[in-house]
């Protein structure tokens, strides 16, 4: 196989940080390369470099010549890289809404006539980088008009459009359901088949082995698994890899929870505006409740329509066993100390611009103010205290909520719920773009939490995290529950009966 | 009792270095750059005409100007804090003081008494314009710039109706004090205050309350973190919809308050208040590197910036420049400290980034 791209010993170096120390990566055409590695461990700077956002600041970058032969490049900005043939697809979408398929896909390079845009020639080249991914899709719709997954689509026929030989791939099925994913990676085998070498960024090791034929692994800027073919490791060893010491298995807290308790949050055949019927649902102190569905099934509907935002028009709701009518989130957290760890942390649970101390405390200041003036120290001692309970990791409590990792900033959403003093838990997908080893200490966390008499309810698409963590598992479909199945950890077992409540409708009760 | 009910942090492993803090460098603080440029244009004027350093003609003049701008563009930071503008800040700064005017000459009501009528009828219209905002959801823009030719219409109305004319022909006892003294004409024994207008301290107790609000208060972080970010703010529990009202309400008082003080250094409660505010509004805090995304504020740097205007609007006045050059010259100078001040906020970021 020929080699389209070759990066050997690169180094770059931030004050303070090694973000990237002699890694190498070399594809071959027709690859399906997997790039894994923690948090930090260099994937996104090695990616920078590779589209140059970043120039190194020691090895070499070789590509093939017209002639086939390996030479140095330097690619000063991203527009070099993608004359050299690399498309990447960002974790963040990078497309104009208002703007149409064709113009996006377009978009670096608009066909032009006496001055003007070319639109006969844009809506052909836009056909014809659709038609590398068999996408049937109408060039002239406005990218806002799209799902999710058609947005994603529409940012690999982007990233191709500039004839690229090499296609990186960061994290692109985070906000994609499992059929979208299926879809999206057999679009990805077909691209190897005629030639594309691939670069795929997961967290997700199910789809990595489920796609990628050769991987490389990043630890700490190195790398410690250089273009080896997938097919020789096995999931435990991969993740022994990336973690640098043999994997330490999850050790969950040991919990008992009576069955007669007083339910922490109880839902009586409850219809809400959102679209929601006849959902019933009991949560009891201690006890870890999973809602899983698809994407779309209306599990976040519900925990917001839960907490005020949408309406509940029949049923009833209780905490602890009495009848609650909660008008708003502030109603939620300060009556019934209901706390909501949100699905987007970025758009919805954090703010970026703001410090860490404030994200953390806002739910408190309540509490914190005399007179109406809130006392720095107490605040200052309030973090302190759940960064350090929680692990989480600051230069100061001044720092920017956006500057931290995704993990550290998933537990600063976390924390400011546990500084208000919840007793009940509404967390939808806590571990979504988190690494391996983040996502473990999360799951103690949660099962602490619960240990420790909280009530949660565990919304989640991570069918693996499901079964390690909760106690029973209410199936949701369509906005409507389809069933509920106690949870024996036997994922083989838990997996079919879920799925086939997914596809049937059908109540299985196990 | 909460050490028991949270569990044990997972052990952090040594591998993962520490995020680096990113602190902007000193030079790249905006406020250090106004107080030279302020510095460096007061050497420029008073080597230029020694007449910009007269206490009584140019000084004191000054200083009252500098107060009422300062108070305005505090009305405008307190909705910039939401990420909001109050186009209708002049127009608000109107009606309170027609108010004002009309409770003087109507029921000869003290100073104080007139003052606090004005502020209410200023917070009142402020929240209506907040209400609006919060439960139509219209851009802010869009409803204060409605509100502000209402007003525009309303308050020459109100003034043909109550005076005949545009003016109050009232002085409440007090008026006259503001308007002219300075602490140099209160002496004890043989100790007289300082040639500071008696407005200044006026403007000065407004921006520590604004300062307190943002920095201390409950609300003020609320009205922050509105601004910040809308939808984790009702998601945190934040009453999103009052804090908007809140934030307007307090824009509306500050523009009040900055009708009165114009009013009491022209000496006259006239419809034509608040017609020189929308831009120097904008300008103070802008200047004075609050965002006019949200989320952030900065009293200091907008007393500084509305010190910096007053400063260049004097000191060109006093060299004789015609209205007309006068008004090219601020906005050429303004021009300049604004892209001098992104430049560096650009070069700072970038140091700052490449260290992260």
């Amino acid at each position: 196989m020929s080699v389209v791209l070759s990066a050997e010993n690169l180094v770059k170096t931030f004050p303070g940080v090694r973000a990237l120390d002699e890694a190498t990566l070399t594809l071959t055409a027709g690859s399906v390369h997997a790039l894994l590695g923690e948090n930090g461990a260099g994937k996104s700077t090695l990616i920078k470099i590779l589209t140059g956002v970043y120039r190194p600041d020691g090895g070499l970058l070789r590509l093939p010549g017209p002639d086939g032969e390996l030479r140095t490049v330097q690619l000063g900005n991203p527009q070099d890289a993608q004359r050299a043939g690399i498309g990447v697809v960002h974790q963040e979408r990078n497309l104009i809404p208002a703007f149409t398929v064709a113009e996006n896909i377009c978009l670096q390079h608009l066909p032009r006539r006496a001055g003007l845009l070319d639109r006969a020639a844009l809506r052909v080249e836009a056909r014809r980088c659709l038609g590398l991914l068999d996408l049937d899709l109408d060039p002239d719709l406005p990218v806002s008009r799209l799902s999710v997954a058609q947005m994603q689509l529409v940012e690999i026929a982007k990233a191709l459009s500039a004839d690229s030989t090499v296609l990186l791939l960061d994290e692109p099925t985070a906000s994609l359901t499992n059929d979208e994913a299926d879809r999206l990676y057999g679009i990805v085998r077909r691209l190897s088949e005629r030639g594309h070498a691939t670069v795929l960024v997961s967290h997700k090791l199910e789809e990595v082995f489920a796609v990628a034929d050769t991987v490389t692994v990043l630890r700490d800027g190195r790398t410690v698994a250089e273009a080896e073919p997938l097919a020789d490791h096995t999931r435990e060893q991969i993740v022994d890899l990336m973690v640098g010491r043999a994997y330490q298995q999850v050790h969950l807290a040991d919990r008992t929870v009576d069955a007669d308790t007083e339910p922490a949050l109880a839902l009586d055949h409850v219809a809400t505006t959102a679209g929601h019927h006849d959902v019933s649902l009991v949560v009891r102190p201690g006890e870890i409740v999973g809602l899983y569905g698809l994407v779309g099934a209306g599990r976040s509907e519900l925990a917001k329509a839960l907490l005020g935002l949408d309406r509940i028009t029949a049923g009833e709701v209780r905490v602890h066993g009495r009848p609650a009518r909660i008008r708003d989130v502030g109603d939620a957290l300060h009556r019934h100390r209901i706390g909501y760890v949100t699905e987007n942390r970025k758009e919805e649970g954090l703010f970026l611009d703001q410090t860490v101390a404030r994200n953390t405390a806002v739910t408190v200041w309540r509490k914190l103010a005399r007179l109406g003036l809130v006392r720095d120290r107490a605040e200052r001692s309030l973090v302190d205290e759940y960064a350090d309970r929680l692990g989480i990791r600051l230069a100061s409590p001044d720092q920017h909520a956006g500057q931290l990792s995704g993990g550290n900033q998933q537990k600063v959403s976390l924390a400011k719920w546990l500084a208000a003093d919840c007793d009940v838990l509404i967390i939808d997908e806590p571990t979504v773009g988190i690494d391996v080893r983040t996502k473990a200490a999360f799951h103690e966390l949660i099962a602490g939490l619960a240990a420790r008499g909280m009530a949660i309810l565990l919304i989640s698409s991570d069918l693996p995290e499901m079964v390690t963590l909760a106690d029973r598992i209410a199936v949701m479909r369509e906005f409507a529950i389809v069933g509920e199945l106690d949870n024996d950890h036997d994922y083989d077992r838990m997996s079919q009966s879920v799925i086939r409540l997914i596809h049937d409708g059908q109540g299985v009760v196990a | 009792m909460k050490t028991e009910t949270a569990p044990e942090a997972p052990a952090a492993s040594p591998a993962e270095p520490r995020p680096p803090a990113r602190v902007l460098p000193v030079w790249a603080n905006p406020r250090l750059g106004l107080l030279i440029v302020i510095a460096a244009l007061v050497v420029l004027f008073s080597s230029l005409t020694p007449a910009f350093l007269d206490p009584r003609l140019t000084l004191a003049p000054l200083q009252a100007d500098i107060s009422v701008y300062v108070v305005v563009g505090l009305a405008q930071l307190a909705v910039l804090s939401l990420g909001h503008m109050n186009m209708a800040v002049g127009r608000m700064a109107a009606l309170s003081t027609f108010a004002m005017g009309l409770v003087y000459d109507r029921l000869g009501v003290p100073l104080l008494v007139g003052l606090l009528v004005g502020l209410a009828v200023g917070a009142g219209i402020g929240a209506l314009a907040g209400l609006l905002i919060a439960k139509t959801g219209v851009n802010s823009f869009v409803v204060t710039l409605a509100l502000d030719f209402g007003l525009l219409g309303l308050v020459t109305i109100l003034y043909t109706w109550a005076t005949g004319g545009v003016s109050f022909a009232v002085q409440p006892s007090g008026l006259s004090a503001l308007r002219f003294d300075t602490f140099a004409d209160y002496c004890t024994g043989e100790v007289c205050g300082p040639r500071i207008p008696l407005v200044v301290p006026i403007a000065v107790a407004a921006a520590l309350g604004v300062g307190l609000l943002f920095r201390h208060a409950r609300l003020g972080r609320e009205i922050l973190m509105t601004g910040s970010n809308t939808v984790a703010a009702e998601l945190s529990g934040i009453p999103t919809h009052r804090r908007i009202v809140a934030a307007h309400a307090v824009s509306g008082l500050l523009a009040a308050l900055a009708g009165f003080l114009l009013a009491a250094n022209n000496g006259a409660f006239s419809a034509n208040i608040g017609e020189s505010f929308l831009l120097p509004s904008f300008l103070a805090p802008v200047l004075g590197g609050t965002l006019l995304a949200g989320g952030a504020v900065s009293v200091l740097g907008t007393a500084l910036g509305a010190t910096l205007t007053q400063v260049i609007y004097k000191g060109l006045n006093l060299l004789q420049f015609s209205l007309e050059e006068l008004k090219l010259y601020i906005g050429l100078v303004l021009l300049a400290a604004l892209s001098l001040d992104r430049l560096r906020a650009v070069i700072a970021e970038r140091r700052a980034v490449s260290t992260s």
